[in-house]
């Protein structure tokens, strides 16, 4: 198995939205971070790998295998984390435990209550007490307690504060130390990708405008700033984001050289960040 | 099966509406429901529990929030809806046992005599169960929940008119003249309409989007 994920031309139509045949690849081992706008098509894109939307068109494979075909054992070796809490609100963590479990071929009681300690989380909790960060490291605990070869996350860290972030983060790494396990994790917090990911995937309004290394999206793009004066309509058109004000202008490029060439020292270049080439893709 | 089981288990002590209504709806029965059969108060009770226990698990998991973690776990759609279907035996039995012991304790107090068990009951009321089911499961599959609680309500109503139809004039009601409870006719329709609704029910939720 050379591809522990592979999307290949996968459509899915909505009345008021289109998913247009995306493809991506993911090799185990690797965290690839799946990146774009409010309603670029992230959640619905995790939700077809997860047959929990039915695709109009297109290809996924798991662990080299159909995703249908093979859904029971597919979702045996996932484990996923939602954006909110769908757990049962009036059960404890231990109940709700206590029905998951009984699912995977591979639960691992003794991991789980690592994960809990690990947490500070109460296992006599009902679930609707805990708070929105506790809820995801629920989450997070029962997704890395049936050795799940391929972890998908959607939007894990959105709304939490800056320290669990940090420690899901280092959670995630440590899981990526084994070589045969991967982490696909939707997100809008860039800067989060920044400090793991291996992989960039980044969807616009249904399209893929890139999946690649993150190293090589951070060398390939970059922000040239510059005064007004050296702009015309042939140069605006070759930024693919560009921010006017009356002191000068600020804009993505992936045509550093270009630049270069023209403008020498007149305008000054800075390295993108994730977060840039984000904006600047969506808003032209 | 046995982890839906279990979970339908654990959710159902674990819902305080689904206890309370347990807890009130016998005693209630018995000071308002005047029959011309008491056994009839034994076969509605077991009906109607059986019958709300699986529309609220089925509910959870197919329609409700529960639906998302359900279908993330290693089971099937095509599965999911098999157990369900399968599970209002289990429902049943929980029901005739949960009936069973109330009542003995209502018939021990001396509050009033009742059936606590009745196997003619029982056996009307599996086909009864059955088919209420055949047409509540789809619905809530097909249709918006909204509509899917239009349906619900229409059929529960449906059967609760043919009680009170049934308790109040006896062997002149319209459902001992059309004979539903006369013959094996329920039961062979009821197994029919059942294995259509499962098999429905299947496609339909394997095309569903959640």
């Amino acid at each position: 198995m050379k591809y522990i994920l592979e999307v290949n031309q996968l459509k899915k139509e909505f009345k008021d939205f289109k998913l247009d045949s995306i493809s991506f690849k993911l090799e185990p081992g690797y965290i690839m971070g799946f990146i774009g706008p409010n309603g670029a098509g992230k959640s619905t894109t995790i939700k077809l790998i997860m047959n929990l939307l039915k695709k109009d068109g297109g290809e996924i494979k798991v662990f080299g295998k159909d995703h249908i075909k093979h859904e029971k054992e597919i979702k045996d070796r996932i484990g996923f984390v939602y954006d909110q809490n769908y757990y049962y609100e009036d059960l404890t963590i231990n109940q709700m435990r206590n029905i998951v479990a009984s699912f995977y071929s591979k639960w691992d009681d003794k991991q789980f209550n690592h994960y809990m300690s690990q947490f500070n989380l109460n296992p006599k909790s009902k679930i609707r007490t805990l708070s929105r960060g506790m809820k995801m490291k629920f989450s997070l605990a029962i997704a890395l307690s049936h050795h799940a070869d391929l972890i998908i996350m959607d939007e894990p860290t959105s709304g939490l504060d800056p320290v669990f972030r940090r420690e899901i983060l280092d959670i995630l790494y440590d899981i990526i130390q084994d070589e045969n396990k991967s982490i696909f994790f939707s997100t809008h917090i860039t800067t989060d990708l920044e400090k793991i990911a291996d992989y960039i995937t980044f969807i616009n309004d249904g399209k893929i405008v890139f999946s690649q290394s993150k190293d090589k999206i951070l060398e390939s793009y970059a922000i040239v700033k510059g005064g007004p004066e050296l702009l015309d309509d042939s140069t605006r058109k070759k930024f693919l984001g560009l921010r006017e004000t009356k002191f000068g202008f600020e804009g993505l490029t992936d045509d550093l050289d270009l630049f270069k060439r023209n403008f020498g020292d007149r305008v000054l270049i800075e390295r993108a960040s994730l977060e840039d080439i984000m904006v600047y893709s969506v808003r032209g | 099966m046995l982890a839906v089981l279990k979970k339908d288990l654990i959710l159902l002590i674990s819902n305080k509406r689904e206890l309370i209504f347990m807890l009130f709806y016998i005693p209630f029965l018995i000071f308002t429901v005047d029959s011309y059969d008491p056994k009839m108060l034994y076969f509605t009770i077991i009906v109607t529990f059986a019958y709300f226990t699986s529309l609220s698990s089925f509910y959870h998991d197919i329609d409700g929030k529960g639906k998302y973690i359900l279908n993330s776990l290693p089971i099937t759609a095509r599965r999911i809806v098999l157990y369900k279907y399968a599970s209002i035996f289990f429902h049943l039995v929980i029901s005739i046992v949960y009936a069973g012991i109330y009542l003995w304790i209502i018939n021990l107090a001396g509050i009033t005599i009742v059936d606590y068990f009745n196997i003619e009951m029982i056996f009307k009321a599996i086909p009864i169960v059955m088919l209420i089911i055949s047409i509540i499961f789809p619905a809530y599959i097909l249709f918006e929940p909204r509509i899917a609680q239009i349906i619900n309500m229409l059929v529960f109503l449906g059967f609760l008119i043919g009680m009170v139809n049934l308790g109040a004039l006896g062997e002149k009601s319209f459902i001992k003249m059309i004979g539903i409870f006369q013959g094996n006719s329920l039961t062979y329709l009821a197994i029919i309409m059942y294995l259509l609704s499962l098999l429905l029910s299947m496609v339909l939720y394997q095309k569903k989007d959640l």
